[in-house]
């Protein structure tokens, strides 16, 4: 008994570090911004309480909805296209091919690359007098050049594209470590039977994959509702609201108009977006991994 | 005969879409050596090496924000290491309800965006006395990464048998001792792929330097780079394309060092998760 409680405590002991520095740098931080969300502060002063004005402002502000949308839509491309592209690559990837090592260290290359790099390098690249525009001035397209960063309807579909740059690769990687932890007897077997090619991937590939495209998925949806930096550099949100998203709308509200109680409704709100569709999305993928 | 066909036209493609991926870092690295009468014409390739533009990153602030930078990775992910590995192996040996309380509240960290946070952060951290130092850099990546690498240890534990301790404890070898001595060096996999995942996220961060310090002795590289551009006289970005380049050397050669590993701690990893 008093060898047992002697062991609870050497575990308490060695909870206690990572415990005391998690919950003082984030939890509390965490807790104190739900209480702020329900007030009126502007970082000096006495926080004012106002019930849930804040959350019911965020509806009618286009920053905030603008930005909204626009996570949504890059959560959305981020399932649709991004995913099978991304595992398209690692299924191609994970055969041997005598330039194998070149490919995997070029695709996986741009996920080490800073955002703040990226944005310098496409930025370059696709200002209105740069290489993008150059090459379209170059195959006779003049009407097809313009301000991709800098135009409405443009700004946002680009900086999602340019996003998988780096989105492929990662999700890819990730596929890849799964893909290799299919027992390689499991082919022989289906291959012994007759399955080839497609099938192969329906029956086995697919269905062992599971547990992996959940996770990739997950991160796929938390950072596609999570970007911020890409949009901070290449547009700060213009123009207009048209490339906001919800992260950067937040950083706007608070640290340029100093409208802390509002950012933090908006965070909090942010913060319920993500659980929510990863509650609903692992359970989605949960349930085929269980069916499979 | 037709499969190996297919196969090599798959390799075609892949090495273009390999070169697709590598070309902005190539464009990147010709724009850093190419003298300022082609500059602005994009599909010109440099003819000489110019290197004025190398000359003119180092003379900044370069090697101090390099340090930095160097530090408060180091500083962030060794914190998070020793902390999290105490922590992710008890989590996984003990089953009593406060440590599985405990697991899902580190849990909750992985989902929870930080951004909301930020402004009480700052408060925080200023009424710490911790505003505009490393330090306090080095408290946030361990709190924010404490949860994924208790995650990771916990589950690498797992594949560690208890008889181990158990021998151990007989021979009179006290909790700390055996932690560090005897299991700490077997949970080296969960370290290299923590490591691995998560060196270049604290290398390559440019929001928190930003909100948290403020004099330029003590940045980081990444908002070093953006001040350096903002700072710029002229729209002759060369230089700034020599610091990106300058900057990213740390991580290639760690890359290129460490990429086999990488995929291996994943398998492992995805394997144990």
């Amino acid at each position: 008994m008093n060898l047992n409680r002697r062991k609870f405590w050497t575990g308490v002991l060695f909870l206690l570090p990572a415990l005391a520095v998690f919950l003082l740098f984030f939890y509390y931080p965490f807790l104190e911004s739900v209480y702020y969300s329900f007030t009126l502060w502007n970082g000096s002063g006495k926080p004012e309480f106002i019930g849930w004005d804040n959350y019911v402002n965020l509806f009618t502000d286009p920053h905030m909805t603008d930005g909204l949308q626009n996570s949504l839509k890059m959560a959305v491309f981020g399932i649709v296209v991004q995913n099978p592209l991304a595992l398209l690559v690692a299924v191609l990837i994970n055969k041997r091919f005598r330039t194998g090592a070149f490919i995997r260290t070029a695709i996986y290359f741009p996920v080490i690359v800073s955002l703040v790099v990226t944005s310098v390098v496409w930025g370059q690249l696709l200002q209105f007098d740069g290489f993008f525009n150059e090459i379209l001035n170059r195959l006779g397209l003049e009407s097809w050049t313009r301000d991709w960063l800098g135009t409405l309807k443009t700004s946002f579909p680009t900086i999602i594209l340019l996003s998988q740059w780096q989105a492929i690769g990662f999700c890819a990687v990730i596929y890849l470590a799964g893909l290799q932890s299919i027992p390689p007897d499991m082919y022989e077997a289906a291959e012994l039977e007759g399955a080839r090619g497609f099938t192969l991937f329906r029956n086995i590939t697919l269905p062992m994959l599971m547990p992996t495209v959940t996770i990739v998925l997950f991160l796929t949806v938390v950072g596609a509702l999570k970007l911020f930096d890409l949009p901070y550099i290449m547009t700060n949100g213009g123009p207009g609201t048209s490339s906001y998203t919800l992260f950067l709308a937040v950083y706007n509200a608070a640290f340029r108009e100093n409208n802390y109680g509002y950012a933090t409704a908006g965070g909090i709100f942010l913060a319920v977006c993500i659980i929510v569709v990863s509650v609903v999305q692992l359970s989605v993928t949960r349930r085929r991994e269980v069916e499979l | 005969m037709e499969r190996k066909r297919a196969s090599l036209w798959v390799e075609i493609v892949l090495i273009a879409v390999g070169l697709l991926f590598l070309f902005p870092i190539l464009y990147l690295l010709q724009m850093s050596v190419k003298h300022p009468g082609i500059f602005y014409k994009p599909l010109t390739l440099p003819d000489r090496l110019y290197l004025d533009y190398y000359g003119q990153a180092l003379r900044g602030d370069f090697f101090r924000s390099l340090a930095n930078s160097a530090i408060v990775t180091a500083c962030g992910l060794g914190l998070t290491i020793v902390i999290a590995s105490m922590a992710g192996y008890t989590l996984a040996r003990r089953s009593d309800r406060l440590f599985r309380l405990v697991f899902l509240l580190f849990m909750t960290g992985m989902i929870i965006p930080t951004v909301g946070s930020l402004i009480p952060l700052f408060k925080l951290v200023n009424s710490l006395h911790l505003g505009n130092t490393r330090t306090a850099l080095v408290f946030l990546y361990a709190a924010g990464h404490i949860p994924f690498a208790t995650f990771l240890y916990s589950a690498f534990t797992k594949s560690i048998p208890r008889e181990l301790e158990e021998s151990a404890g007989i021979d009179g070898c006290g909790p700390f001792r055996m932690f560090w001595v005897l299991l700490f060096p077997l949970l080296l996999p969960a370290t290299g792929t923590f490591i691995l995942t998560n060196v270049y996220g604290i290398w390559n961060d440019f929001v928190t330097p930003l909100i948290f310090l403020n004099s330029p002795e003590k940045m980081t590289l990444m908002p070093m780079i953006v001040q350096f551009m903002y700072n710029q006289q002229s729209t002759n970005y060369g230089p700034v394309f020599a610091l990106c380049i300058l900057a990213m050397i740390p991580l290639l050669v760690l890359f290129i060092f460490t990429q086999r590993y990488m995929l291996k701690g994943l398998v492992a990893g995805s394997v144990k998760g």
